[in-house]
């Protein structure tokens, strides 16, 4: 029962919840570290070492995120040049570059159709909160109000190596995630089949403006004005 | 070894002819999907890494030493993927296709010899069932591309199917001449037939070492050619580059295995590999000598037939080399478009496939002593066939152009 | 296990059977396939989209969307002082920082008649030719890509790219979005030894190409893929306003850098290549060959590159009189230009941007039509776009 390949649906913990033993001999395992967390072991070194991304560009950022799988950077170190072209088959959505409110359904979408276990990243100033067009009208200031965003790459746009740094910072947290057990930390499991709406473009704005799911406007503070810009 | 294990074990069960019967073929089946499991695994490496060397890069170095436990962390990554059936697919189908793909690629295997004693499945009309179970895979990716429920799916389900029927005309066409010279179906028979008879049984050891490779059809001018057609052919047969149409990711995004996830794009992507690894098996029986290769007579025996390296060693180290063949055209060319990989297989394999089997025929009823200069003549007549042909199809001939300059 | 709400993936949602239309053929009723390629799409460089109905394989309709990239360049624009537009116009096409960097620079400096000084005049013209075999280079990286072969001349493109990025980010600090010129000369002078370093890689630069050209140019396969595919006749072209390396792939001999002559561009013999046919295969021929005319002007640039001032008496505050002003360079994807008007204040009342990108793409449909779904992607590729100018 332990074994993950069994665990393909997201009922996942409730599935590694049934194992016929009692929370005591349990808890002595995992203490002892015998099954449960070399499972674990293998599961995340697994998935670390083959994160297969999205080939998906955005803007000036996904250049960058082409030129890190070139000769100088080289992602296949890492075992992630496998830039998959259909989200069925990818594991990391590099969301690189500026997204528009015409594109951030699309982008939504394409996170609803890849497959768990998922992981986000958002590379560049642009997907973080709209970088240097976050003034403009029509850019939607950070994915993050709709998706959940695993890492972070700050850079107008970042180098190559701060995509190969941010892919072995989303290595690290994988290698920490605990599935199997109680107390699991991998969303993919205790989450179940991460789906989230996607907005409508009117036109003119987005409906909703952001997923209370996943974000909330940060609380106002005293002395700043009413739009939140200093 | 393996072999005399089944034996023993055939033996001791003889007393349940059943029992001895399933055991016999499981005995013989799991070493075989083991086996071939491993060297798709070995050769997603291979190619990860040899791309990375053609393109200036490193490839995988971090899971593993050399990246070798590369194919592991993929494997155990696709196993636990969710899988996803789109809503509107038909689920049945959808289920069905990679399976269908995979069983049918592994049945071929069945029939190829990799060593001496080593067919899974020794019948007399080994090849005609292999193309007609690998005639299996073509249904199965249209089945794919057609029950995804996908506008791309279905473009590469329906390029699959034109490409990989009229592309199996001149791989069973190819196949044709070498089972018209030996007379035989049967794979072991051919292979035996590449051996010079005279040569393999001599005493001295260095025409046993040559008789060993002498005889092997693709020295031969209907063997070349044969050998050429069978596999461009197969390269179609197998969707690989410049041929892979069906899946052209620049084009269709990922063609038929685009709603795919999880294990049963794991599938495919196996199916695919051990397809290849049987359709190039075949080329090897047929065409390389099959098991055959340079040998010597180990030091410690005196029996002057006992081999060195065995057979399945010989057999494994061609596939390898032709898949590193295929690795290499995928690292090079560009891919081609649907009309022209169509008229390429219309206007130019399966003529050509054809004048073959002709010469062939020709050189099967010419007398002992003519059989030199007729191979020449053969061998010149087909050049000479082959450039017409091409010349025929290019009515303006696509070439470099002369530019001019403004100053 | 079903998704609920599964849709099909790399396009827009398909709920019910739409986008098949029926048609007669000699009794057979058949559909035409009705196909959204993009906006994420392997090959549409970006988030560009091209509804397109196919018969069978062939392209019977194209429809180009876009919009997906607009990021309100222009109205940021106006609503800023003068010189801080400089900095998005490197966003705008994100490969050629720097020729976008001169266009905008040279509308202001017109606008107060503002003198260059030599230095920064020769300066400009190397930074451009430098951007000029980047772009192409990395056009015909990506072309061969869409063609199929599967990423190696791409990344023997993004080898070559890295060489020049470094030039450029000791220069100006930064890769690719170089922020590079200012009104009336360059923010800074070259660094030490910069020019030693640039003689290396552009002296390097014609061997690579002729291996690149060993590898593709005399490639059968591309030479059926791209001969006679997409053809633009030079009618079209110029009624179209097609400019750049496409414009005189199909004939037209038509350069800014000889026409105008701007900056110090008429110091410089460099002749223009030009095509006959209009195909894909003159398309990418003609940026290979203009490579290697960059590289003559470049030798010749850093040759003559004289000592001085870097920066003109450009104003402390940039307010330029009242009225409007079109200052445009030759791009390495075609003309690109400027259109400002003032009204005496420190911000610009009209900002405009002429991207050559947007008006190449507007005969797309004519050269896609009647040729199959792969060619679409091919010519698409020669045409050479970036989303960011496309759309702004």
């Amino acid at each position: 029962m332990e074994d993950p390949s069994k665990s393909t649906t997201s009922e996942a913990h409730t599935l590694s919840d049934s194992v016929d033993l009692d929370d005591a001999t349990r808890s002595e395992m995992e203490k002892a570290g015998v099954i449960v967390s070399s499972v674990d072991w293998l599961y995340n070194w697994a998935r670390s070492g083959s994160v297969w991304p999205l080939q998906f560009g955005l803007a000036c950022c996904a250049i960058e995120m082409i030129c890190s799988a070139g000769s100088r950077y080289d992602i296949a170190r890492f075992g992630s040049e496998v830039f998959r072209p259909s989200p069925r088959q990818a594991d990391l959505l590099i969301v690189s570059g500026t997204v528009t409110k015409k594109m951030a359904p699309q982008v939504v979408r394409i996170f609803n159709q890849m497959p768990e276990p998922k992981y986000v990243i958002a590379m560049g100033a642009c997907a973080i909160s709209g970088g240097p067009f976050k003034q403009g009208y029509n850019v939607l200031k950070g994915i993050d109000r709709y998706i959940p965003v695993d890492v972070y790459i700050p850079g107008c746009p970042p180098r190559p190596e701060a995509v190969l740094h941010s892919l072995m910072t989303l290595q690290k947290g994988i290698r920490r995630q605990r599935t199997l057990g109680k107390g699991s930390n991998n969303p993919a499991y205790v989450e179940g089949n991460r789906e989230y709406p996607v907005p409508s473009f009117s036109g003119k704005d987005l409906d909703p403006p952001y997923n209370p799911e996943v974000w909330q406007p940060p609380e106002k503070r005293p002395n700043m004005p009413e739009d939140g810009c200093p | 070894m393996l072999v005399q294990f089944a034996n023993w074990v055939q033996g001791e069960l003889a007393c349940s002819p059943a029992l001895a019967k399933i055991v016999g073929i499981l005995l013989a089946a799991v070493p075989l999907a083991t086996v071939f499991a491993l060297c798709f695994a070995f050769t997603t490496w291979l190619e990860r890494k040899g791309l990375a060397r053609i393109q200036n890069r490193i490839g995988p170095n971090r899971v593993g030493p050399f990246g070798l436990f590369q194919p592991i962390a993929d494997g155990i990554k696709m196993i636990t993927k969710e899988d996803i059936v789109p809503r509107s697919s038909d689920h049945f189908f959808h289920l069905i296709a990679p399976l269908l793909v995979l069983v049918s690629s592994m049945a071929c295997l069945a029939f190829i010899p990799f060593g001496l004693g080593m067919t899974m499945s020794p019948i007399d009309t080994a090849v005609v069932f292999f193309f007609a179970i690998l005639g299996m895979n073509t249904l199965a990716v249209f089945l794919a591309g057609w029950a995804s429920r996908n506008k791309y799916s279905l473009l590469g389900g329906m390029r699959a199917v034109a490409q990989m029927v009229s592309y199996e005309i001149p791989l069973v066409l190819s196949a044709v001449t070498v089972v018209m010279m030996v007379g035989s179906l049967d794979t072991r028979e051919i292979v035996g037939a590449q051996v010079v008879e005279g040569w393999a049984t001599s005493e001295n050891s260095g025409l046993r070492f040559l008789g060993q490779i002498a005889g092997w059809h693709v020295f031969t001018p209907w063997g070349f050619a044969g050998f050429i057609i069978f596999f461009i052919a197969a390269l179609a047969e197998t969707n690989r580059s410049p041929f892979d149409l069906p899946e052209a990711e620049s084009e269709i995004i990922a063609g038929y295995v685009t709603e795919y996830s999880g294990f049963k794009f794991a599938l495919f992507f196996l199916g695919e590999y051990i397809g290849a690894f049987a359709v190039l098996g075949l080329a090897i029986t047929l065409f390389l000598g099959g098991w055959n290769g340079p040998n010597f007579q180990p030091w410690w025996s005196s029996d002057p037939h006992a081999l060195l390296i065995p057979g399945f060693v010989w057999f494994f180290f061609k596939m390898f080399v032709l898949m590193a063949v295929l690795i290499w055209i995928r690292g090079t060319l560009p891919r081609l478009r649907v009309d022209q990989l169509m008229s390429f297989a219309w206007k130019f394999l399966l003529p050509l496939a054809l004048v073959n089997v002709f010469v062939a025929g020709f050189l099967f009823h010419v007398a002992k002593e003519d059989r030199v200069w007729a191979s020449v003549a053969a061998f010149v007549f087909l050049y000479l066939v082959a450039k017409g042909l091409s010349r025929m199809n290019q009515s303006d001939a696509p070439a470099p152009r002369k530019y001019h300059f403004a100053e | 296990m079903t998704m609920e709400s599964s849709v099909v993936a790399g396009s827009e949602p398909t709920v019910e059977p739409r986008g098949f239309e029926l048609i007669e053929r000699e009794g057979l009723e058949t559909n035409l396939l009705e196909v959204s390629m993009g906006p994420h799409h392997p090959s549409t460089h970006g988030v560009f989209r091209m509804d397109v109905k196919l018969d069978g394989e062939t392209v019977t309709e194209l429809r180009p969307v876009f919009g997906y990239l607009h990021r309100n360049h222009e109205k940021l624009a106006e609503d800023m002082g003068y010189l801080g537009s400089m900095p998005f116009t490197d966003r705008l096409d994100y490969f050629c920082s720097m020729t976008n960097n001169w266009a905008y620079a040279l509308a202001g400096e017109k606008m107060i008649d503002l003198e260059v000084p030599e230095r920064a005049e020769y300066v400009r013209v190397i930074m451009a030719e430098l951007t000029r075999l980047v772009n192409h280079i990395m056009l015909v990286g990506f072309f061969v890509n869409d063609l199929g072969a599967l990423g190696t001349p791409l990344l023997y493109a993004l080898r070559e790219r890295e060489k020049i990025l470094d030039l450029f980010e000791w220069a100006s600090g930064a890769r690719m979005m170089c922020n590079y010129m200012r009104f009336g000369g360059l923010r800074n002078d070259l660094p030490e030894g910069w020019l030693t370093k640039c003689r290396e890689v552009v002296d390097a630069f014609p061997y690579f190409l002729d291996e690149y050209e060993k590898l593709l140019v005399e490639n059968e396969i591309i030479l059926v893929r791209t001969q006679n595919v997409g053809v633009l006749k030079p009618e079209l072209a110029i009624n179209a306003g097609i400019t750049g390396p496409m414009l005189r792939a199909s004939g037209v001999n038509y350069d800014l850098r000889k026409v105008d002559a701007y900056g110090v561009y008429d110091r410089f013999p460099f002749r223009v290549p030009m095509g006959e046919v209009g195909d894909c295969y003159d398309r990418f021929m003609v940026r290979i060959l203009e490579m290697r005319e960059s590289i003559k002007i470049l030798r010749q640039a850093m040759d003559e590159l004289p000592e001085g001032p870097i920066m003109g008496e450009a104003p402390r505050v940039f307010k330029p009189p009242a009225g409007e002003i079109y200052g445009r360079i030759e791009g390495p994807k075609g003309e690109l230009g400027f259109y400002l008007v003032s009204d005496g204040t420190a911000k610009p009342y009209r900002y405009r941007v002429r991207p050559p990108s947007l008006v190449n793409l507007t005969v797309l449909e004519d050269l896609c039509l009647g040729h199959k779904v792969a060619d679409a992607v091919v010519i698409l590729g020669s045409v050479d776009i970036v989303l960011g100018e496309v759309d702004r």
